[in-house]
């Protein structure tokens, strides 16, 4: 079962790692300079609409960004969202913001937003992740007194809150100073909350995917395994859906005698008759060893 | 050890320069048990490679220029009166051959080419009373000239559809065209003989018939031949640099004979490459010979300025291969 798990998640991990690189062929090319997360306020109010914002920089000049994937707001209501794109000298700035509320007091994460895109420096497929954040419900704002109530009460009150308010500024105080000295990055000037710039996610290696290829094959040596395999290391040689092997030897990626002798292998296993199966995938699994070795 | 197609095919190079393809289209012809159309300007080394495969297999070639004043009976042979026996005997014609080139076949009226293509698809020749079966392997390769084409009988695409494969012969390069120079300007290269056997070809054939095409396969094939009769947005550049429909420019697609000749086809492809299997590259280098004669395109394919096989390969390219 523990096998079958196992299989069953790195077939998954390749199928989508796959996919991510077969969409290269159609990501646009970009060179990402700045891809930011941020919020208006880092303590929003219960109940009181704020805004995220999602800020992209490129050099190119663009007019639309395709594969952007905003994080799940699941302990946020969206109110709204507002995409702008504005051509500037040094490219385009995309700016995207969301208006949120919170219905909970606490804590709350919010994952990174992603951009996948062909790195125009390098022509590589990357995905850029922006940084993620921690935002602060706090309550809403100071009620005023109900007729009736006593001074001494209210007094006693306004005292109760004057002190969780010092225990509160106090507590971000020594947040921000335990912040500070962690050398948090520089908070830019349009968001409130610290962000840190782009880090381009280097796309995994032919090696990398080869490797997996051969656990996948090794664990479960079928022809629908084969099959999977083949498609995701010809995406990963920059082959795409409905070409044919020729095709794919012609690639620059494929110019390595050992890569063309693993296409050529799966070729086999992925087309062979049943009978020849079990020898055609050990010699598949073989010709990714002599790759790996 | 059995001789492989390979070695034939390495035999048949010694002698042809360059027309691979012919040379490529001979052999798939020969395992599919089939015949090819050529279509090429003369000169272009189409006899010397019947002559030369005949040769490798120590078959018999045979050669009939295809004129208007042709007679069924100067191909199949008739039967004839002999005085000292006083009883009538059948000369046999010339489609008694291994390999048969019907040279300028759209020379001759629609009589005498039904009947090479009865004999073709019978595989059997019937004079007066007598049936004889046609020698096997039994390959025709029939030319036609597309530059002269005045005082020809164009063959309808039904009797087009008999032939397994159409093929266009190209010129050579310039590197093929010196090598042709030195190679036979001086002395000509006799073709290679004994390469293979006639009994070697019948045990191929039955190899290409046990290859294996998977399922996946199938299915690119059918879709293959079902692209051809809904062509739906496939588009092509036509002359005046504009896109245009390949389904505005054909007028019926290719037949399930065309299927089935794809699937032989691409069965033999993969025997001379010494696979027991066929791949999509088997099924996607035959699928524009198998179509090119299949498909009925129409005026507009001229009007528009478009190449006929630039719309097959567009049609090939809009089919993902599995």
């Amino acid at each position: 079962m523990a096998r079958f798990l196992t299989v069953a998640l790195t077939l998954a991990a390749l199928s989508c790692a796959a996919a991510g690189i077969g969409r290269a062929q159609t990501l646009q090319r970009l060179t990402v300079t700045t891809f930011v997360l941020g919020a208006d306020t880092s303590r929003p109010q219960i109940e009181v609409p704020f805004h995220l914002v999602v800020t992209l920089n490129v050099r190119e000049r663009i007019s639309a960004v395709e594969n952007l994937e905003l994080p799940i707001l699941a302990e946020l209501e969206l109110l709204g969202d507002e995409r702008r794109l504005e051509a500037r000298p040094s490219g385009t700035q995309y700016r995207e913001t969301i208006t949120v509320v919170a219905h909970h007091t606490g804590s709350i994460s919010i994952a990174p937003a992603t951009l996948q895109a062909i790195d125009a420096r390098d022509g590589r497929a990357k995905q850029y992740f922006t940084n993620p954040l921690t935002l602060q419900v706090v309550g809403g704002s100071l009620e005023p007194l109900q007729a009736g109530e006593s001074f001494a009460g209210a007094a006693l009150d306004l005292a109760r809150r004057a002190l969780l308010w010092g225990l509160g500024i106090a507590c971000v105080a020594a947040v921000l100073i335990l912040a500070l000295r962690r050398r948090a990055p520089p908070v830019p000037p349009p968001v409130v909350v610290a962000v840190a710039p782009a880090r381009p996610v280097v796309a995994r290696t032919l090696r990398d995917e080869l490797g997996d290829a051969l656990s996948v094959l090794r664990a479960d040596p079928t022809r629908a395994t084969a099959v999977t395999v083949r498609a995701a290391v010809w995406r990963t040689v920059g082959g795409s859906e409905g070409e044919t092997l020729a095709d794919v030897l012609h690639r620059p990626a494929a110019a390595d005698p050992r890569v063309r002798d693993v296409l050529r292998a799966l070729e086999r296993a992925a087309f062979t008759y049943d009978a020849d199966l079990a020898a055609a995938v050990p010699a598949a699994c073989a010709a990714l060893e002599r790759y790996l070795a | 050890m059995s001789v492989r197609p390979a070695t034939l095919t390495a035999a048949l190079e010694r002698t042809i320069v360059g027309q691979r393809g012919v040379l490529d289209a001979l052999l798939l012809a020969l395992l599919c048990n089939g015949h090819v159309l050529l279509e090429g300007p003369p000169g272009l080394a189409k006899t010397l490679a019947c002559r030369a495969l005949a040769a490798a297999l120590d078959g018999e070639f045979k050669r009939i220029q295809f004129t208007p004043d042709l007679l069924p009976s100067d191909i199949v042979g008739t039967r004839v009166f002999d005085q000292r026996e006083s009883a009538f005997a059948t000369v046999l014609g010339p489609i008694f051959a291994n390999v048969v080139l019907a040279d300028e076949i759209n020379r001759a009226p629609a009589k005498v080419q039904s009947a090479l293509l009865e004999s073709m698809q019978e595989r059997q020749v019937t004079i007066g009373p007598q049936t004889h079966p046609l020698p096997d392997p039994f390959v025709v390769m029939a030319t036609m000239n597309p530059l002269d084409s005045e005082g020809t009988y164009a063959l309808p695409v039904a009797q087009m559809d008999r032939f397994l494969m159409k093929v266009n012969v190209g010129y050579p390069s310039r590197a093929e065209e010196l090598e042709i120079l030195e190679r036979f300007a001086m002395n000509e290269r006799r073709p290679l003989h004994g390469v293979a056997t006639l009994a070697d070809v019948r045990a191929w054939r039955e190899e290409a018939r046990a290859v294996h095409v998977d399922e996946k396969l199938k299915r690119y094939i059918v879709d293959l031949v079902a692209s051809t009769r809904e062509a739906g947005g496939v588009r092509v550049p036509a002359g005046n640099g504009e896109a245009v429909s390949v389904a505005s420019l054909i007028d019926y697609g290719a037949s399930p004979r065309a299927t089935l000749a794809l699937a032989y086809l691409a069965r033999a492809r993969a025997l001379l490459e010494d696979r027991d299997f066929a791949l999509p590259d088997d099924v996607r280098a035959v699928a524009p010979h198998a179509l090119r004669h299949r498909i009925g395109f129409n005026y507009r394919l001229t009007t528009q300025g478009v190449a006929a096989d630039a719309a097959i390969d567009a049609l090939i390219a809009s089919v993902p291969a599995p």
